[in-house]
């Protein structure tokens, strides 16, 4: 699925670490890894020159690991110039490190995480750096909701994750409560909830089945965004692989966005995929 | 892969620092993209919106709607005392909101007790020096110079050390201090030596460490985390009354409208069919309800202090009622946390091998005695004290120590012994015990003790008749057995060698593994702490009232058995889980196991807590678990009921709980769950109390409507009823002590209803109709009496029609006294229990025969509510209904004790 991946580097370290797992990805997938940095107008040559640094670091290390790697430098708009770069070398999938305005920030508008999800024709791997004593993530939590898509590539890219990272995969659902109007909440027991398995997480652990990752899964009724982050932290998960969220802006406003929320709460490393690869 | 197991120019290149530090530019541009190095609280809905969720739930709007409806007539029809009423409507609407708010309100104080454990600065090395800043401006990278005392402020690997020690007490709940080290580990992080976590402390030594997490990403952070985003959900008694008032809210809106149409239909005016919509809800709705919870778990809950129960938010009370499992700790709580030497094992069971144990205790221990008194960890102080009263005090150079370490289980210390003149007879032993151990070329012993799995591989003789004899299998079996024997007579069993060191071995002295090898094994002591005389009835109490209790200990399974077998708490054969077995096994396993009747977890650490209580709440337990560390925080949070220990419980544990125990005591854990489950059955009490008046409220207005009346009962008369004189009567229900019974029941099912159809039934189908009998009488009485005949239409303000509607609101206050006593029981006869029993409900029939007097004597009281003063005929009248109430009760009880 995945033959080209980029990772969009600057003068952060966030961006590095971001990039690692890029490079791991492109490790695993027999992929070429295209190393990109693009100096906005107004940048300090210092941290033209630390990005520059960034890059030869990452690239020696990607020729450490055997890859096909190439770099690129660039000046301009980052969301212009890696869109024509993705559009010219037809890449399948780039990675890119959220920063602290994308935290701080309602629903990340106007980041470039955010235009970088929304503009470019390829899947995107957001990936929020919070933890860096977790070099190798051993135990990666991925949650999942009742209809997804890109189910195919969702799976395929948690499936090359735990290769990578000779992970264990920890399938996590979050569902509203059972309700009765005279009752109040229904509680169900966890084997309750399995027969409640949505068919879209049932044909997500399907793919997973065809790629031979081992996985558990876990059913709980409650508030999506905080039971992820307390499942997180509660059983120390080394990483979360998640969906982007595909609600409106709107609609995040009046129901809330899980994505944003465990985006800022997250006790470990996160990936947000905004998949783009159709389902097979 | 995980930095603990990097070298240390790897651990630099992964996190883009050197040992020069971070440029203060670079530390600055690393700030602004992780934020400052604090602990954070999640976000959370905001104080002021859960007060005004108490204003738009279904009960409440249906307020809201009868208020203003009030206002609407009050407009139209001015004059008719509307206004008030919609005031009075809106008034308890507030007051609802108010107690509710108040029942189900915590201090959240549990980050504030963490964030005090962080330091305020650090001394960290920028640009190649060293340079104090504000903690909360560390970021990765960076490199903390730590030298003792030093609190840690973000969790860091350590990249120098010099007898670096820290206390990881706040992450661990082990208070003995950890050698640290630089050197690679492979093992997990929080293990590791050489990772220094945020919140500990350096207890001695120096070094430099590298930060990899800040703020809410370290270990501390986890738990900040945790503490402040886990909630245990609503209790079971919100639930009850959010189904409880949901149900009154659609029956009154119901009836409403039903006869509300009725009317209509048989020609009513719309004034009338509005009045009586807007009295009907109003009559329905049990607007004392809320306050008299709040009230009775208030009272509830300083019955509980009393009995050395702290309760921090009112509706644990009734929780602790409902809880089916109980996790508890061992050690202080089950136990009185008071170690003394019970056994003490040799292979030879002579007094010179016994003296070489006694020495060992006594220089292997970081104990003292001191102005008389022993100082230290209860195992240790024991230890010494039953070494010192054996040999008497031994001066010896301590040269070094290897700490106590959970992982190693084993602590060693090297001295160098000085023979002390002026000895007792039977210090002589230990004279010559040290002169055995000093006849070579060298006065240098290193002494050990720990578990015997992690001593005796450490030995490869035994001292046996003061000879020493190379160790083979059968001694080894024979030493296990004898450990076994003593762990199931319920003991801490520890293993004691020593080693003889020579001259040139000293230059070896810290290298850990000359120290320990090729040990002499000496023998065992085993040390009991003994349970509190209470427990073993506490135990027997939660067997008898079906809730389980799982014991969650550090210790090793066998002593925790023998102890679990002592108690009571198990008898068969308990599923034991060690933890590392528990980390191993998946939700799955591990809820097969918690399915079982007896359960016991040894050798756990706090952390595995959480998990227990998650997997038991799925199963659609309540739980309740006990914790006194930092990182019993979360469990405590997730608990439905998180007991924290008042002695020796930290802040964070008492701010992260529902209750504290003031005794540090499992027994007052029983007699909490005894007053809740009092509190429970007292609200069921009260509520028949309460709910039987709704039904003499409500047949004045179908009376009005059907059979064209004036209307018997005003509504400000009923607020006068459901917040008035019924309230300090039901608070005196509330109050009812516990019955014998109440512990001989299992715990009440999750589906069992508060409103159930036999509470309903007993107080709408049963008491309520001969309570509207009584107010129908008095209204129709004084009515005849003063010469009205049917049809005749009354004003409002017609004396006549003002007396009438008086006697009806008597004869609810009067049948209410009746039904106060009646309710005190449900099926046991009211005369068998003391009918005086409960002093407190005097006083309230007294308040309530006062204020029932102001409303009917007082101008006041007339004013406000529209009543006029009415003969003695009336009460006497009327007082036969009272008598009727409580007799028809006792034959209904009768009735029901025979069936």
């Amino acid at each position: 699925m995945y033959k080209k991946i980029l990772s969009a580097v600057n003068e952060h370290l966030n961006s590095e670490i971001s990039a690692r797992y890029a490079l791991e990805l492109a490790r695993v997938t027999s992929s070429r890894i295209y190393l990109c940095y693009i100096a906005e107008k107004n940048v300090s040559e210092k941290a033209f020159r630390q990005a520059e640094e960034t890059v030869r670091r990452l690239f020696l290390r990607a020729e450490d690991m055997g890859l096909k790697v190439e770099s690129i430098f660039d000046t301009g708009d980052p969301v212009t110039k890696i869109r024509e770069i993705v559009k010219t070398e037809k890449i399948d999938i780039v990675f890119s490190a959220t920063r602290r305005e994308d935290v701080q920030k309602r629903f990340y508008a106007g980041t470039i995480a955010r235009r970088l999800s929304l503009n470019l024709p390829c899947s995107v791997a957001l990936v929020r750096v919070v933890h860096m004593g977790r070099i190798h993530p051993k135990k990666i939590l991925v949650p999942l909701k009742a209809k997804l898509e890109h189910i195919d590539e969702r799976a395929y890219f948690t499936s090359m994750f735990a290769e990578a990272f000779g992970s264990n995969i920890f399938l996590f659902h979050t569902t509203k409560p059972a309700t009765k109007f005279f009752h109040g909440e229904l509680h169900l027991t966890p084997v309750e909830w399995e027969e409640k398995l949505p068919e879209d997480i049932s044909h997500f652990i399907e793919h997973l089945n065809r790629y031979k990752v081992t996985h558990e899964k876990r059913l709980v009724p409650g508030k999506t965004g905080r039971h992820i982050t307390i499942e997180a932290a509660a059983k120390r998960f080394d990483l979360v692989i998640m969906g982007a969220s595909e609600r409106s802006l709107l609609r995040s406003i009046f129901k809330g966005n899980p994505v944003e929320e465990v985006l800022r709460e997250t006790p470990c490393d996160l990936i947000i995929l905004k998949a783009r690869h159709e389902n097979k | 892969m995980k930095i603990n197991s990097l070298t240390k120019d790897e651990v630099f290149r992964s996190l883009v620092t050197s040992a020069n530090g971070l440029t203060e530019e670079e530390a600055e541009k690393r700030l602004q993209e992780s934020g400052f190095n604090e602990i954070k609280e999640t976000r959370k809905t905001p104080l002021f919106l859960k007060f005004l969720g108490q204003f738009t739930h279904l009960l409440a709007i249906l307020l809201w709607v009868g208020a203003i409806l009030s206002f609407v007539s009050e407009y139209i029809h001015p004059g008719e005392g509307m206004l008030n009423l919609g005031i009075a409507v809106v008034g308890v609407i507030f007051i609802n909101a108010v107690f509710t708010f108040f029942q189900e309100y915590r201090a959240e104080k549990a980050l504030e007790a963490l964030k005090k454990m962080l330091p305020f600065n650090v001394k960290v090395i920028r640009n190649s020096r060293e340079l104090e800043v504000p903690s909360r401006d560390v970021v990765h990278g960076d490199i903390l110079f730590l030298t003792e005392g030093d609190k840690v402020s973000a969790d860091a690997r350590i990249i120098e050390d010099t007898m670096l020690k820290v206390n990881n007490a706040p992450l661990t709940g082990e208070s003995e201090p950890l050698l640290r080290s630089q050197e690679p580990f492979k093992g997990e992080l929080l293990i590791s030596p050489n990772i220094i976590f945020a919140g500990t402390t350096v207890t001695s030594g120096s070094g430099k460490a590298v930060v990899f997490a800040t703020g809410m990403r370290t270990e501390f952070g986890r738990i900040a985390h945790l503490t402040s985003a886990v909630e245990a959900g609503l209790s079971p008694l919100q639930k009850e009354i959010i189904r409880a008032t949901r149900l009154i809210a659609v029956i009154a809106a119901a009836v409403g409208i039903f006869f509300f149409t009725l009317g209509f239909l048989i020609g009513r005016s719309f004034w009338e069919n509005f009045i009586f919509a807007i009295g009907i809800t109003v009559a329905l709705i049990p607007e004392g309800l809320l306050p008299t919870v709040t009230l009775a778990l208030a009272m509830g809950s300083q019955r509980m202090a009393k009995r050395k129960a702290l309760i921090k938010k009112l509706t644990s009370v009734e929780t602790l009622g409902s809880v089916s499992v109980i996790c508890t700790d061992k050690t202080g709580t089950i136990t009185q946390n008071k170690m003394e030497v019970k056994n003490i094992w040799t292979s030879d069971n002579q007094k010179t091998t016994q003296n070489y144990l006694m020495l060992t205790a006594f220089l292997c221990n970081n104990a003292r005695f001191i102005d008389q008194e022993y100082k230290g960890d209860p195992t240790e102080t024991a230890l010494l004290k039953y070494a010192r009263e054996a040999v008497g005090s031994v001066t010896a150079e301590r040269i070094s120590e290897i700490p106590f370490d959970s992982d190693r289980k084993r602590m060693t210390t090297l001295y160098r012994i000085e023979q002390q003149s002026n000895r007792t007879v039977e210090q002589q032993n230990i004279n010559c015990c040290s002169t055995a151990l000093l006849g070579y070329c060298t006065n240098f012993v290193s002494f050990t003790k720990g578990a015997l799995e992690s001593v005796l591989p450490l030995c490869s003789h035994v001292l046996i008749n003061g000879e020493k004899t190379a160790v083979d299998e059968t001694t080894k079996e024979t030493i296990r057995n004898a450990n076994h024997t003593l762990m199931d007579k319920g003991l801490r069993v520890l293993a004691f060698a020593y080693k003889e060191l020579r001259a040139e071995s000293l230059e070896l002295r810290t290298e850990n593994s000359e120290l320990e090898k090729d040990m002499v094994f000496l023998g065992l002591i085993g040390l009991e702490d003994p349970p509190r005389p209470e427990v073993p009835e506490a135990i027997k109490k939660c067997n008898a009232a079906g809730i389980k209790v799982i014991m969650i200990t550090g210790d090793s399974s066998r002593t925790a058995v023998a102890i679990a077998r002592e108690i009571g708490l198990v008898n068969g054969d308990p599923v034991l889980i060690e933890g590392p077995e528990f980390i191993k096994m998946s939700d799955v396993e591990l809820r097969e196991k918690l399915s079982m009747k007896e359960i016991i977890f040894s050798r756990m650490t706090p952390k595995h807590k959480m998990r227990v209580v998650s997997l038991l709440k799925e199963q659609g337990e309540r739980v309740a678990v006990t914790g006194d560390g930092v990182n019993d925080a979360p469990a405590l949070r997730k608990a439905d009921i998180g007991i924290s220990m008042g002695l020796s419980g930290t802040d964070v544990a008492k701010e992260a709980s529902d209750m504290i125990l003031l005794d540090d005591n499992f027994a007052t854990i029983v007699n909490a769950v005894e007053e809740g489950r009092t509190v429970y059955e007292n609200i069921k009490k009260f509520i028949t109390y309460i709910f039987s008046s709704n039904i003499p409220e409500a047949v004045p207005y179908l009376a009005y409507i059907l059979l064209n009346i004036p209307l018997p009962l005003t509504i400000m008369q009923i607020l006068a009823v459901d917040l008035g004189t019924d309230m300090l009567p039901a608070l005196a229900l509330g109050a009812e002590k516990p019955t014998s019974a109440v512990m001989t029941q299992p715990p009440r099912k999750p589906n069992e209803r508060l409103l159930n159809f036999q509470l309903m039934a007993r107080a709408y189908l049963f008491l309520g109709p001969i309570e509207a009998a009584a107010c129908m009488f008095g209204f129709f009485f004084v009515l005849y009496s003063g010469g009205w005949h049917w049809g005749e239409v009354l004003t409002v303000n017609n004396r006549l029609y003002m007396q009438a509607t008086t006697a009806c609101l008597t004869a609810i206050i009067l049948t209410q006294i009746g039904n106060v006593f009646a309710c005190r029981t449900h099926k046991e006869s009211v005369f068998r229990a003391g009918i005086f029993g409960n002093r407190l409900m005097l006083w309230a029939i007294l308040s309530e025969i006062l204020l029932s007097i102001f409303i009917i004597y007082h101008p006041w009281g007339n004013r406000i509510f529209s009543t006029a003063p009415v003969g003695l005929s009336v009460w006497l009248v009327l007082i036969p209904f009272m008598l009727l109430v409580f007799f028809a009760e006792e034959f209904r009880k009768m009735f029901l004790r025979r069936v």
